[in-house]
């Protein structure tokens, strides 16, 4: 056999074994604290000094307690309940004004996207306490309404993805249905909504993903604790619950799972979302 | 009706709704804090106009604004410069085929899902003095215990560790599409003209995701400039130890929420939107020098 294929053979035997080496090491670096997390809260409080991954007998029982320690299907029922009312409004309100922005003319549209673009500059530092003093005019705060309603009609943000999508769907797509005779309202509906079904998941996801993770709204917003989110939930309980890891562990992980779930079911609408908006870098 | 004016006025309409959520929940917030900014104001008694005095304050009399925005801008540093180094590593080493590296992407991606508020809790434990797994770990080499959320500086650095966990998955996707979109035959080229690896990385990868990497500064600088949710759960909500962790998004939300100064906060907001403002123009500019030089 000649030296030279062997050593090239060698060489990319040893080239992929690094490869993997790095990629193996890069997955333990972002996995690390979900596992030890995990691992966590099936110990005992005592046995919580372990370093074992694997704790010998698991303690199922710290899930149960997070259950009567907080009202936990209440919170994640009132999570759920606020992240699909804002998604199912910002899909819609965004995906129909952002089809106007791309393709329907009227007097001051351009000018009007401006302002929409020139919004999105605007950080949420400015916005948070005018918007908290606004909920307290209205009476809302403290209500679920205060949750709901500020995301429900959608946003700059929103309407300027959809926009960009719908810019990217030929024009004859839309010239046929026009020469049938179909309003804006049935070209909207029936025929643009069904092919950019991808934009809308990327939408659907990213807001989801920010509404189950918003803290700092929910935290000037809220006091009670039956209309609370799980972030809330969460912050309440480690605040009572000092040190007590097995618990705010196990509460940690029930809080991740839905979002991990979403994430497994759509992550590629979910990562393609944030290359194309830089959202969800927080 | 002629057609062009029945799409008009549908257009009118589809516009709407929307952008009357937009007037009432970002216009007019927008003026009103502009407003409140030249006010004092508790929310209980009617509000008072101070000129420029919440302004002065700002700058001349309160030494925690100072503190707060050193302690920002460390954060900032410390967390995007080893966020853009490793997710430099990271994607490069994302962009190769391999047999399994659709699922190796989607695990190192996770943390992108994850609410800085659960991973704050969880990282806590991690960071632990007496039991932590970092402290243990460190144990096995020899070294520590590290007193990470106990002492000021290295709170810090705790914080910065966390938020480049978070930051680095981001920034990873958004290099890797962009490496992605480098065309191969460059590579094929400069291999044959005997370019090492690390060399074709450097002069023809990096100045070709230009943009990319812009665009990661960019929105990286917004989120840690007005860092809350991490800083509030990891550290305890007062920007402790001391000032350790005191950063302008902690100072802002007391202000407003615990000592009802809602002129002073509102004042303060505008000072950061301003900051940031800058600092995304000049480094758009600088990207642009960057550009014509290359």
């Amino acid at each position: 056999m000649s030296g030279p294929t062997e050593r090239v053979i060698k060489r990319s035997v040893v080239r992929a074994v690094a490869l993997y080496a790095a990629l193996i090491g890069m997955a333990w670096c972002a996995l690390f604290p979900i596992l030890w997390a995990l691992s966590g809260s099936l110990k005992t409080e005592p046995g919580i000094a372990e370093p074992n991954l694997f704790p010998a007998h698991p303690q199922w029982s710290n899930y149960a307690r997070v259950f009567s320690l907080m009202p936990f299907w209440r919170m994640l029922g009132n999570t759920v309940l606020y992240a699909c009312c804002v998604t199912l409004g910002q899909v819609f309100f965004c995906s129909l004004a952002g089809y106007a922005f791309a393709r329907l003319r009227f007097r001051g549209r351009d000018t009007l996207f401006v302002l929409y673009l020139a919004t999105l500059m605007v950080p949420l530092t400015v916005t948070v306490i005018p918007q908290f003093i606004l909920m307290r005019a209205f009476g809302w705060t403290d209500t679920p309404w205060a949750m709901i309603v500020p995301g429900l009609f959608g946003s700059a943000f929103g309407t300027y993805l959809m926009r960009q999508f719908f810019l990217t769907l030929p024009t004859d797509l839309e010239e046929a249905a026009v020469l049938d005779g179909c309003s804006p309202w049935q070209i909207y509906w029936r025929i643009l909504l069904p092919h950019i079904r991808p934009a809308v998941m990327v939408l659907a996801v990213l807001t989801w993903v920010n509404v189950w993770n918003d803290f700092l709204w929910p935290l000037v917003m809220i006091q009670r604790r039956d209309i609370a989110t799980l972030t809330l939930g969460l912050v309440w309980m480690q605040g009572q619950y000092v040190s007590r890891w097995p618990v705010l562990m196990a509460a940690s992980i029930l809080i991740l799972l839905p979002l991990l779930g979403v994430y497994g079911f759509a992550q590629r609408a979910f990562v393609r979302g944030i290359t194309l908006t830089g959202f969800g870098g927080r | 009706m002629t057609p062009d004016r029945r799409r008009a006025r549908a257009g009118r309409m589809f516009v709407a709704p929307n952008l009357g959520a937009l007037a009432v929940f970002m216009l007019f917030p927008l003026g009103f804090s502009l407003y409140m900014s030249f006010q004092k104001w508790d929310l209980f008694t009617p509000p008072k106009f101070v000129g420029v005095a919440n302004f002065r304050t700002l700058f001349t009399a309160d030494p925690l604004f100072l503190i707060a925005l050193r302690n920002t801008a460390v954060f900032t540093v410390g967390t995007i410069v080893p966020t853009l180094l490793v997710s430099l590593a990271a994607a490069a080493i994302l962009n190769r085929k391999a047999k399994a590296i659709g699922i190796f992407r989607a695990i190192i991606f996770v943390p992108l899902a994850v609410s800085s508020v659960v991973m704050a809790v969880v990282w806590q434990f991690v960071f632990n003095v007496d039991d932590g797994l970092l402290n243990t770990m460190l144990g096995w080499l020899g070294l520590g215990p590290v007193p990470w959320l106990i002492d000021p500086g290295w709170a810090m650095v705790s914080l910065c560790v966390v938020s480049v966990w978070k930051s680095v998955p981001f920034a990873t996707v958004v290099l890797l599409a962009a490496m992605q979109g480098v065309p191969e035959t460059l590579h094929e080229a400069a291999t044959i003209d005997g370019a090492s690896e690390l060399r074709r990385f450097v002069s023809i990868t990096v100045p070709l995701i230009r943009g990319a990497l812009s665009f990661v500064v960019i929105i990286s600088v917004i989120n840690a400039f007005q860092a809350f949710d991490l800083v509030y759960v990891l550290t305890g909500g007062n920007g402790g130890p001391e000032t350790g962790t005191y950063v302008l998004g902690i100072m802002l939300f007391q202000h407003a929420f615990a000592f009802l100064d809602f002129g002073y906060a509102s004042a303060l907001a505008w000072v950061m939107f301003a900051i940031l403002l800058a600092l995304t123009v000049l480094q758009l500019r600088f990207a642009r020098r960057m550009s014509l030089e290359i």
